[in-house]
C-alpha cells in the first residue's frame, strides 16, 4: 500500500473528516458535536472536561482508517474476491511468514528489528483480505444501531471469529518484519481493522453480559420470560425459540440462559483470539461484580458504616443480623457457585484465568459481607445480644468452611483469616456476656422478698437464658474451647480447640468425662444463682417461708435442668445429685419447723394421762392448742406459693402422711373422752378428713410475680 | 498475612485486670508516655521530603519496640511512603497503649478529664475504620485503574505504533480518565441510576455511551459503607473534638490521649487525601494541626505539604493526590493527547517521546503492582488494630463501670 497516499487520507483536512462524520454520525442528538473536533485538538484542557469529545474524536479516527480502506478496496476493479480463498492464501501466508521468522534463528514471531533476510513479499490476498473482514465489521458496527452479535447468524459468527483470528495471526506473523518499510502501512491498516472489530465485540460482550440474563427470581415464577431482548426488539426470533427448544428444563446460571452461555463464551473466544484478554477480563469481572451487587441490595442487605452500627438500636440491627445471615447463606450457598460455574462455561478455554476471575470477584463481595459482623462484634455488649451473635457465629463458622471448596486457596487464605478474626471478636463478646450474666447474678441484692416464697424472676431469668443458650450449645462449647486454648494454659487442653461441633469420640476412653469450659461456665453461672437464692431466703423473716422459697427454686432450677436435654448433659450426676438433696434438705428442715410442733401435741401424751385416766383439762389444751396451730398454720401458708404442682402435691402429702395419721389416732384414743355434742363440737373442730381436707389447700397462694426479671 | 495481635489471648487479659497491680509506678509511667512524644516526633520527622534529621534512628535500641525502617525515604505521598506511615500508624499505636492503656488503674480512666477524652478516643476509633474500609475499597479502584494504564502500556509498546495500538490505548486512557473524573465528583459516587441517565445512545457518534459506561462501572464498586457516607465528613467528626489539653493536664494522661488522636486523624485524613474515596469536598480544612507543640511539628509540615496537594488536586478536579496516581494522570493525558494527533508512520522524535511516556507508565504501574497489595494489607492490619486497641480500652473502662455501677440486667 503506498504510504504516501495514507499520509494524505489520513492528513486530511477537517473537512474531509466532517464529512466522515457525517457519514456515520446521522443521529440527531450528536450532529452538534463534530463542531468542537478541531477546538479540541488544539486545546487539550478541554478535554478534559469533556470526555464525550475524546469518544467522538476515537470514533472518528476509526472512520477515518475505515474510509482509506475502503478507499483501496475500490481501487480494485476485479471482481469481489472470495472470502474462502482469500483466507486460505492468508493462511499459507502466515504459515511463510513464521518460517522466514524462523529462519532467522528467533523463536517464532517476534518485532526484532534487526532481520536480515528480506521477507517475503505481500500478496494481494493481504490487501484483499482486509478489505472483506474491513467491509464485514462495517457491515454489523456502522450507522447508529450497530448490528447485535446474537443476530447474527452461526455462519455468520463463524466468518467472524475465524476472519479475526486470522487477521490476528496475519498481524502478529508481519509485526516480525515491522522494520520492513513496506509492511509498516500494510502492519497499520490490519492492525486498524482489528482494533476496530475488537472495540465492536467488547461492546458485544458487555451488552450481553448486562443485559442478556432475565432476573433469576422472574424466572422461578414466569419461564416463559427469558432473556430479555436487549436494547433493541428485533430479538424476537431468540426470544421465541427458546422456551419450545428448552421446555422440560432451562438451566440458568446467574440468570443466563444456555445459548446466551454459548454466546458468551463465544466472544471471550473471540476476544482472545484477538488479543484482548485484558478487556475482556475486565468488561467481565465489571459486569459479573454488579451483578452480584444488585444481588446484595436486593437482600436489603444495607452497607452499614461500623459506626452507624454502633449508633442502631437494638431492634433495627437484629434485622438487619436476621437479613446479614441470609444473603450469607444465600451467596455462599448459590450465588457464588453458580458464578464459578459461569465463569467456568465463558472461558472454557482459559481455566486459569476463569479462576482468577471468579476468585477475584467473590472476593470482593465477600469483604464487603465480612464487614458487617466486624461492625456488630463492636457493639455494646448486652446479655440479649448473645443469640444473634451465636448466629452470626455460626453463619460465619459455616462460611470458613465453604470457603475451602470455594475459592483458591490464595484467595481464600485471607478471607479464613478475617472470617477467624471477626470469629474470634464475636466469642470474645459472648465470653464477655457470660461474665457479665456472673457480674449481674452477683450483684443482684434486691431487699424485697418475693411474696409467697415463690420462684425468683433471677431464676426464672436466668434458668430461661441457659436453656436458651444451651440450644446452642455446639457452638458456645467451641467458643468457649477456643478461647482457652488461646489461654493456653492450665485448662483442660485435650478439648479439640478445632472447629469440629461436638466429637464424643475422644471421649470413649476410660477417661472420665471431662468438664469442657462451656460445662464449667454453666456450672459457674449456676452455682452463682444458687448463692444469689440461698443469700435471698435470707430475707425471710418465716423460716418455714425461706425453705419454701429454697425449695421452690431450687426445684424450678432441677426442673429446668431436666427438661432441657443440653443443660443436662452439661452437668455431671453428681451436681444434680447434690441439688437434689440440698432440695430435701430443705424439705424435711420445712417440715420440722412448721409440723413437729404441732405433731408433738398429738404424739406427746405425757400429762394427758395421770394414773391410767385422761385428763380432761389437759386433753381440752391440747386440743385447742393443736386446733389453734393448725388454724395458724393454714392460714399462713394457704398463702404461700408453690408453683410447681408435683412440688405442691409432694409436699402435702408428705404433710398429709405425717399429720393426718397422727391425728386420726389422737382422735381415736381420746375423742370419747368429751360428752357428745356441746363439749366435742367445742374441742374438736377438725374431723381428720377436714385436716387432710386442710392441707391439701395449701401453697395455693396467688402468684404474684416481682416482674423485674424476664425473658 | 498481616500479623496482628489477635493471638493475645482475651481471657489473659481479664485475669491481669482482675489481678492487676494498682498502681504504677510513676516515674515509670511518666517516662513511657515522655518516651511515646518523643518517638511520635521522630517518625514523623523521618516522613518528611527532604530528610535530614539525624535524631531519627539514632538509637533503635532505646525503644521497646521496634520502629519502622523507612525505605530510604521515598516521595512525599508515594505508595511506598504511605506504606511508612501506616507502619509509623502501628509503631505509635503500639507505643500509646503499652505506655496509657496496659496495666492501668480503670479508676484513672473514670477521672476527668480521661472520662471524656477516653469515650472520646474510641469514637474516632470507630470512625477511623470506616475510613479504613473505604481506603481499602479506593485502593482497588486503582488497580483497576492500573489494568487500564497496563493495557495503554502494553498497546503502545508495540512496534510500529499504528492505528488500531493508538485507538485501543486511547480508548483504555479515556475509561481511565473519565473513571478519574468520576470519580471525583461529588453525588455521582453511586447508583447506577445516576451513570445511565448519562447514556445517549451506543456507538455512532454518541460514543460517550461508551465511554460512559465504562468510567462508571469502574467505580468503587465495594464501597463499604452506606451510600450518603462521606470521608471528609468522617475525618471532620474524628477531629472536630479533637482539642489540645488545657496546660493544666499536660502532665497526666490527656496529653498522650491527644497525641494518639491527633495521630489517628492525621493517617486517616492523608490517607483520604491520597486514594480515591466516597466524598471529599472540604478536606482540606479537616484538620488542624497545633504547630506550637513539640511533638507535632513534623506533622504540621507534612499537613501544610499534602493540604498544597490537595488545593492543586482540587483546582484540576484530578483523583488523588497519591503520588502514582498523579503521575497516571498525567501521563494517560499526554498520551491521550499524543493519539488524537497521531499520523501513521510516526515520526522518530515522537518515537522516542512516546516510548519516554510509556516507560513512564509502564513504571507507574509496576509501582501500582508491587505497591497496592502490600498497603492493602497494612490498611487492614490498622483496621485490625484499631478493633483491638478499642476493645483492650473498652476492658479498662468497663472494669471501671462495674467498680461503681450495679450492673442491671433488665
Amino acid at each position: 500500500m503506498d504510504i504516501e497516499k495514507d499520509k494524505q487520507v489520513l492528513g486530511n483536512d477537517e473537512k474531509n473528516e466532517k464529512e466522515d462524520e457525517a457519514k456515520l454520525n446521522n443521529e440527531e442528538n450528536d450532529q452538534d458535536q463534530p463542531i468542537n473536533i478541531s477546538e479540541n485538538q488544539e486545546n487539550v484542557d478541554d478535554k478534559k472536561e469533556n470526555p464525550d469529545e475524546d469518544i467522538l474524536k476515537e470514533e472518528i479516527l476509526e472512520d477515518k482508517n475505515i474510509e482509506e480502506l475502503g478507499n483501496v478496496d475500490n481501487e480494485e476493479d476485479a471482481p469481489p474476491p472470495d472470502l474462502v480463498k482469500v483466507s486460505e492464501e492468508i493462511d499459507e501466508y502466515i504459515l511463510i511468514l513464521s518460517n522466514a521468522c524462523k529462519g532467522h534463528g528467533t523463536e517464532n514471531v517476534t518485532d526484532d528489528p534487526d532481520s536480515e533476510t528480506a521477507p517475503p513479499n505481500l500478496p494481494i490476498s493481504v490487501e484483499q483480505f482486509s478489505g472483506l473482514v474491513k467491509a464485514m465489521i462495517e457491515e454489523y458496527d456502522s450507522g447508529d444501531v450497530p448490528v447485535k452479535w446474537d443476530q447474527l447468524t452461526d455462519e455468520d459468527v463463524e466468518s467472524l471469529v475465524g476472519a479475526v483470528d486470522r487477521m490476528a495471526k496475519l498481524l502478529k506473523a508481519l509485526s516480525g518484519f515491522s522494520s520492513e518499510y513496506k509492511y509498516a502501512s500494510s502492519i497499520n491498516n490490519i492492525g486498524g481493522i482489528l482494533q476496530r472489530a475488537m472495540a465492536y465485540l467488547e461492546e458485544e460482550f458487555r451488552d450481553f453480559l448486562e443485559y442478556h440474563k432475565v432476573d433469576e427470581e422472574d424466572n422461578i415464577n414466569n419461564n416463559e420470560s427469558k432473556s430479555k431482548p436487549s436494547s433493541n426488539q428485533e430479538g424476537d426470533e431468540n426470544a421465541e425459540k427458546e422456551p419450545d427448544q428448552v421446555d422440560e428444563k432451562i438451566s440458568y446460571f446467574c440468570g443466563y440462559s444456555e445459548e446466551s452461555m454459548s454466546n458468551l463464551y463465544k466472544l471471550v473466544k473471540i476476544l482472545m483470539a484477538g488479543g484482548h484478554e485484558a478487556e475482556c477480563c475486565q468488561i467481565y469481572f465489571i459486569a459479573r461484580r454488579n451483578d452480584l451487587e444488585e444481588k446484595l441490595q436486593k437482600h436489603e442487605f444495607e452497607k452499614r458504616s461500623v459506626d452507624d452500627v454502633q449508633k442502631m438500636n437494638w431492634d433495627a440491627l437484629e434485622k438487619d443480623i436476621i437479613s446479614w445471615n441470609e444473603t450469607m447463606k444465600e451467596f455462599t450457598s448459590i450465588h457464588f457457585t453458580n458464578e464459578h460455574k459461569l465463569s467456568a462455561t465463558v472461558f472454557k478455554d482459559h481455566p486459569s484465568i476463569a479462576e482468577s476471575l471468579f476468585n477475584t470477584i467473590a472476593k470482593g463481595i465477600i469483604i464487603q459481607l465480612l464487614n458487617f459482623p466486624d461492625a456488630v462484634a463492636m457493639t455494646k455488649r448486652a446479655a440479649e445480644k448473645l443469640f444473634k451473635y451465636l448466629d452470626v457465629y455460626e453463619s460465619l463458622r459455616d462460611f470458613h468452611s465453604k470457603l475451602e471448596e470455594l475459592l483458591a486457596t490464595e484467595y481464600s487464605k485471607e478471607l479464613k483469616y478475617e472470617a477467624s478474626l471477626t470469629r474470634g471478636r464475636l466469642g470474645e463478646a459472648m465470653i464477655s456476656i457470660f461474665f457479665e450474666l456472673e457480674a449481674s447474678i452477683k450483684a443482684d441484692s434486691g431487699k424485697n422478698p418475693v411474696p409467697g416464697g415463690a420462684v425468683h424472676p433471677l431464676t426464672r431469668y436466668t434458668m430461661n437464658y441457659l436453656e436458651y443458650a444451651c440450644e446452642y450449645k455446639e457452638t458456645l462449647e467451641q467458643v468457649f474451647r477456643k478461647h482457652q486454648s488461646m489461654e493456653g494454659s492450665d485448662w483442660d487442653r485435650r478439648a479439640p480447640t478445632e472447629d469440629q461441633p461436638q466429637n464424643s469420640s475422644n471421649n470413649d476412653s476410660n477417661v472420665k468425662k471431662q468438664q469442657s469450659p462451656f460445662e464449667m461456665q454453666l456450672v459457674n453461672v449456676l452455682e452463682l444463682l444458687h448463692d444469689n437464692i440461698e443469700a435471698k431466703s435470707k430475707l425471710y423473716k418465716d423460716y418455714p417461708l425461706s425453705m419454701i422459697f429454697l425449695m421452690n427454686n431450687g426445684r424450678y432450677i432441677l426442673q429446668k435442668i431436666k427438661a432441657c436435654g443440653a443443660i443436662n448433659g452439661s452437668l455431671n450426676d453428681t451436681w444434680c445429685r447434690k441439688r437434689s438433696s440440698c432440695l430435701r434438705q430443705y424439705h424435711k428442715n420445712y417440715q420440722r419447723e412448721t409440723w413437729s410442733k404441732l405433731l408433738n401435741v398429738l404424739i406427746n401424751h405425757e400429762g394427758l394421762l395421770v394414773k391410767g385416766k385422761v385428763s380432761k383439762p389437759v386433753l381440752k389444751e391440747r386440743f385447742k392448742s393443736f386446733n389453734a396451730m393448725f388454724d395458724e398454720i393454714i392460714k399462713t401458708q394457704t398463702s404461700w406459693v408453690i408453683s410447681d404442682e408435683q412440688l405442691q402435691s409432694e409436699l402435702r402429702v408428705s404433710i398429709s402422711n405425717m399429720v393426718v395419721p397422727a391425728y386420726r389416732s389422737f382422735m381415736g384414743r381420746f375423742s370419747q373422752t368429751f360428752t357428745p355434742g356441746r363439749q366435742t363440737e367445742k374441742y374438736v373442730k377438725f374431723q381428720s378428713e377436714d385436716v387432710e381436707a386442710r392441707i391439701d389447700e395449701l401453697f395455693d397462694g396467688s402468684a404474684t410475680s416481682g416482674g423485674r426479671w424476664k425473658l | 498475612m498481616p500479623a496482628t495481635d489477635n493471638q493475645s489471648s482475651f481471657l489473659n487479659r481479664i485475669s491481669i485486670r482482675r489481678n492487676q497491680v494498682s498502681s504504677m509506678e510513676h516515674d515509670q509511667e511518666n517516662e513511657n508516655i515522655e518516651l511515646f512524644s518523643k518517638h511520635v516526633v521522630d517518625y514523623f520527622a523521618d516522613l518528611l521530603p527532604s530528610h535530614t534529621s539525624s535524631t531519627t534512628n539514632a538509637d533503635p535500641s532505646s525503644t521497646s519496640l521496634e520502629s519502622p525502617a523507612p525505605d530510604l525515604h521515598p516521595d512525599l505521598l508515594s505508595i511506598c511512603w504511605f506504606q511508612n506511615l501506616l507502619d509509623i500508624f502501628l509503631c505509635c499505636e503500639a507505643e500509646f497503649k503499652a505506655a496509657v492503656v496496659m496495666g492501668r488503674d480503670p479508676l484513672h480512666f473514670g477521672k476527668p478529664p480521661l472520662d471524656r477524652l477516653i469515650p472520646e478516643l474510641l469514637d474516632r476509633a470507630v470512625k477511623a475504620l470506616d475510613v479504613c474500609n473505604a481506603v481499602s475499597s479506593g485502593l482497588d479502584l486503582t488497580r483497576q485503574w492500573q489494568k487500564l494504564a497496563q493495557i495503554a502500556v502494553s498497546s503502545l509498546e508495540q512496534k510500529p505504533i499504528g492505528e488500531g495500538q493508538v485507538r485501543r490505548a486511547r480508548k483504555a486512557l479515556n475509561n481511565l480518565l473519565t473513571s478519574m473524573m468520576l470519580d471525583d465528583r461529588d453525588g455521582n459516587y453511586h447508583g447506577k441510576g445516576t451513570d445511565r441517565s448519562w447514556s445517549f445512545g451506543r456507538r455512532g457518534g454518541g460514543g460517550a455511551s461508551k465511554n460512559d459506561r465504562t468510567g462508571g462501572s469502574f467505580r468503587p464498586l465495594s464501597c463499604s459503607v452506606a451510600k450518603s457516607w462521606s470521608a471528609a465528613k468522617q475525618v471532620q467528626a474524628m477531629s472536630s473534638n479533637l482539642v489540645a489539653p488545657k496546660a493544666a493536664e499536660q502532665t497526666g494522661l490527656a496529653s498522650p490521649v491527644y497525641i494518639m488522636s491527633t495521630v489517628m486523624v492525621f493517617v486517616m485524613w492523608s490517607l483520604v487525601a491520597a486514594i480515591p474515596c466516597q466524598e471529599r469536598t472540604g478536606l482540606q480544612t479537616h484538620l488542624n494541626v497545633p504547630r506550637q507543640l513539640e511533638w507535632a511539628k513534623p506533622i504540621t509540615v507534612l499537613q501544610e505539604k499534602i493540604g498544597e496537594e490537595w488545593k492543586k488536586k482540587e483546582k484540576r478536579g484530578a483523583a488523588g493526590v497519591l503520588d502514582e496516581i498523579k503521575k497516571m494522570e498525567k501521563l494517560a493525558k499526554s498520551l491521550v493527547e499524543f493519539a488524537d494527533s497521531f499520523n501513521f508512520p510516526l515520526e522518530e522524535e515522537k518515537v522516542v517521546e512516546v516510548a519516554e511516556m510509556v516507560a513512564e507508565l509502564a513504571e507507574v504501574c509496576q509501582k501500582m503492582e508491587e505497591g497496592l497489595p502490600a498497603l492493602q494489607l497494612q490498611v487492614r492490619e490498622v483496621f485490625h488494630r484499631i478493633v483491638r486497641s478499642r476493645s483492650e480500652i473498652l476492658d479498662v473502662v468497663d472494669q471501671n463501670g462495674k467498680a461503681s455501677l450495679p450492673p442491671v440486667l433488665y
